[in-house]
């Protein structure tokens, strides 16, 4: 550390996310951040281990509980990975019925993170808009599961709800109105001066850092490069639905907006589809308790990015190993890099734009290069701060 | 899953046939359970060659992630690698007593907060790591508790934390 950088400690209150502590050390140099070193592991809730103690039924609510916006993504993972176990192949309606499941959770977490993202450049307005209109995800999800966040609606061998075609009807009419406000808000983000200022050219990511340092999800799509799992290693009815991955080159915050906006209109686009062709079979098929030994890679694209999970089965109706892996962490290493360089007052939103969760992985300090003088800021106060430089400059 | 269309083609065999040429004697185990998965174990002698040749020459550029388990005495570390959409699994063990590994952040600057993980969990060391400072673990940690050991109950750990006075 030279004599002219300062050090600011932000967090254990995340700088962008209000139920997730984690603290990131930001060396800066006048505004500029010079070095970001994270800190993790204030909300380790040891559900690895946790999951060893478990059967695997009881392992479906538990990771269910890994993260409250992406809750499906996880279900939808390890209950895969138990079947391939199994060596069980769940009917074609559950797998259509997990589809739609997973891509409604995908638009309610895009429509959350816009929001936020609303939020951290000071634009309240779309942050009210936005949080409205996933309210009508959220009633959809509510009236196929019963729940509107941790929905219960897996189990080992298929769902445990279906989807009749009332249900579907109502469905499609709350997606037409989602597909034309997501329109809206698109157009608005590109037009838009607040939301062009402080998003073009902030938190550039080049593609070869982000391939370099592993990224995964829309922020690694906003840098231009092609990788989702949904395309690359179908699962579920994937290779069965037409849709398209979205890329943008801005590698900037601008792009990871614009890549969600559009991913929400695909996901759309592939819950009508499946709506439409629900195949007529049972919803689930009676699974065994014990699963034989075995070893499980299961993969899946969550709304943050590549989500996987290792299964080693041992012969018992308790896993041996459940290792998960959220997307946060993957990108962690590239957050990092794309807040080098920025300013201070632009950390909140970068943070933000890689939509971190850290109830799935895991506050700032700061601290002066100059002279070596530390403080703490609550995201609350970096946030103002950030509003306040902004106005100013 | 059993239907047919997962069962191993295309990139996948290519991968498999490539394995078994380049690495051949030095895999101790080759399984290919379906299409886009493989799983290699290799001895930790020849361990850094395999991560080198799976990343170099068969471009394996993402990992995935890293699975450290206890596999009684042994540490088992498993390196989930991703090129498309294949998933490579290398295996390897450790004794647990000296549990060592080289680290592979040359290789995949991706790993870094990954082997910080095992570290933390299982107490692999990763020689040449830039930094295994703890990641997920509390500062004041106690040393030589390692929460995924499987002699490390979750009852064991909380009556540790609590202290000798409540023991």
């Amino acid at each position: 550390m030279s004599e002219a950088t300062f050090q600011v400690p932000v967090g254990p209150q995340h700088p962008a996310l209000k139920e997730a502590p984690e603290n990131f050390m930001f060396s800066i140099d006048g505004e500029t951040v010079v070095d970001v070193k994270a800190r993790i592991g204030y909300n380790h809730r040891g559900i690895e281990k946790a999951a060893e103690s478990r059967s695997y039924i009881q392992n479906i609510y538990l990771v269910e509980r890994v993260c409250g916006i992406c809750s499906i993504a996880h279900v939808a993972t390890y209950t895969p990975a138990v079947e391939e176990a199994l060596n069980l192949e769940i009917p074609p309606r559950a797998k259509y019925i997990r589809t739609i499941i997973y891509e409604l959770n995908r638009i309610a977490s895009h429509y959350l993170w816009l929001g936020l993202a609303g939020h951290e450049i000071g634009f309240d307005t779309l942050f009210m808009y936005l949080w409205r209109d996933r309210e009508i995800a959220l009633n959809i999800l509510e009236q196929i599961t019963g729940n509107r966040v941790t929905y219960a609606a897996f189990t080992i061998g298929g769902v445990r709800r279906d989807i009749s075609s009332e249900m579907a009807e109502k469905a499609k009419n709350g997606l037409s109105i989602l597909e034309e406000r997501m329109k809206y808000y698109k157009k608005l983000c590109l037009n838009e001066p607040t939301v062009l200022k402080r998003a073009v050219g902030v938190g550039i990511l080049k593609p070869q850092d982000a391939i370099t340092l592993c990224a995964v999800g829309p922020l690694l799509r906003a840098s231009g490069v092609k990788s989702d799992v949904r395309a690359d290693d179908p699962y579920l009815v994937y290779d069965e639905v037409p849709f398209y991955v979205v890329t943008y080159g801005g590698c900037d915050v601008a792009s990871r907006v614009l890549v969600r906006c559009d991913e929400t209109l695909v996901s759309i686009g592939i819950i009508k589809h499946a709506l439409d062709r629900l195949p007529e079979s049972p919803i689930r098929v009676k699974a065994p308790r014990i699963v034989p030994p075995a070893e499980v890679v299961s993969r899946t694209e969550a709304p943050r990015g590549e989500l996987i999970y290792y299964l080693r089965s041992n012969g018992t109706d308790k896993p041996d190993r459940l290792k998960i892996r959220t997307p946060t962490l993957a990108n962690i290493p590239s957050v990092c890099k794309s807040l080098i360089g920025g300013y201070l007052a632009d950390i909140p939103i970068v943070l933000a734009a890689a939509d971190p969760c850290f109830t799935c992985t895991d506050r700032m300090a700061f601290v002066n290069v100059s002279n070596g003088k530390r403080w703490v800021w609550t995201h609350e106060q970096l946030r103002r701060y950030s509003m306040k430089w902004h106005q100013q400059n | 899953m059993a239907d047919t269309a997962q069962k191993p083609t295309g990139e996948t065999v290519e991968i498999e046939e490539n394995l078994k040429e380049k690495l051949g004697s030095k895999i101790l185990e080759l399984k290919v359970p379906r299409n886009r998965r493989i799983f290699v174990s290799v001895e930790k002698t020849a361990f850094r060659e395999a991560a080198e040749y799976l990343t170099k020459n068969l471009e394996f550029k993402h990992i995935s992630t890293i699975t450290g388990r206890d596999a009684v005495g042994q540490t088992e570390v498993i390196y989930h690698l991703n090129r498309g959409g294949v998933e490579l699994s290398l295996k390897v063990q450790v004794p647990s007593e000296e549990a060592t590994l080289p680290t592979v952040t040359d290789l995949i600057p991706g790993a870094i907060l990954y082997e910080r993980e095992v570290h933390d969990l299982l107490g692999v060391e990763f020689k040449d790591h830039p930094d295994l400072s703890p990641l997920i673990l509390p500062d004041d940690w106690p040393k030589g508790v390692y929460p995924l050991k499987k002699e490390w109950t979750t009852e064991k750990i909380r009556q540790k934390l609590a202290g000798p006075e409540e023991k």
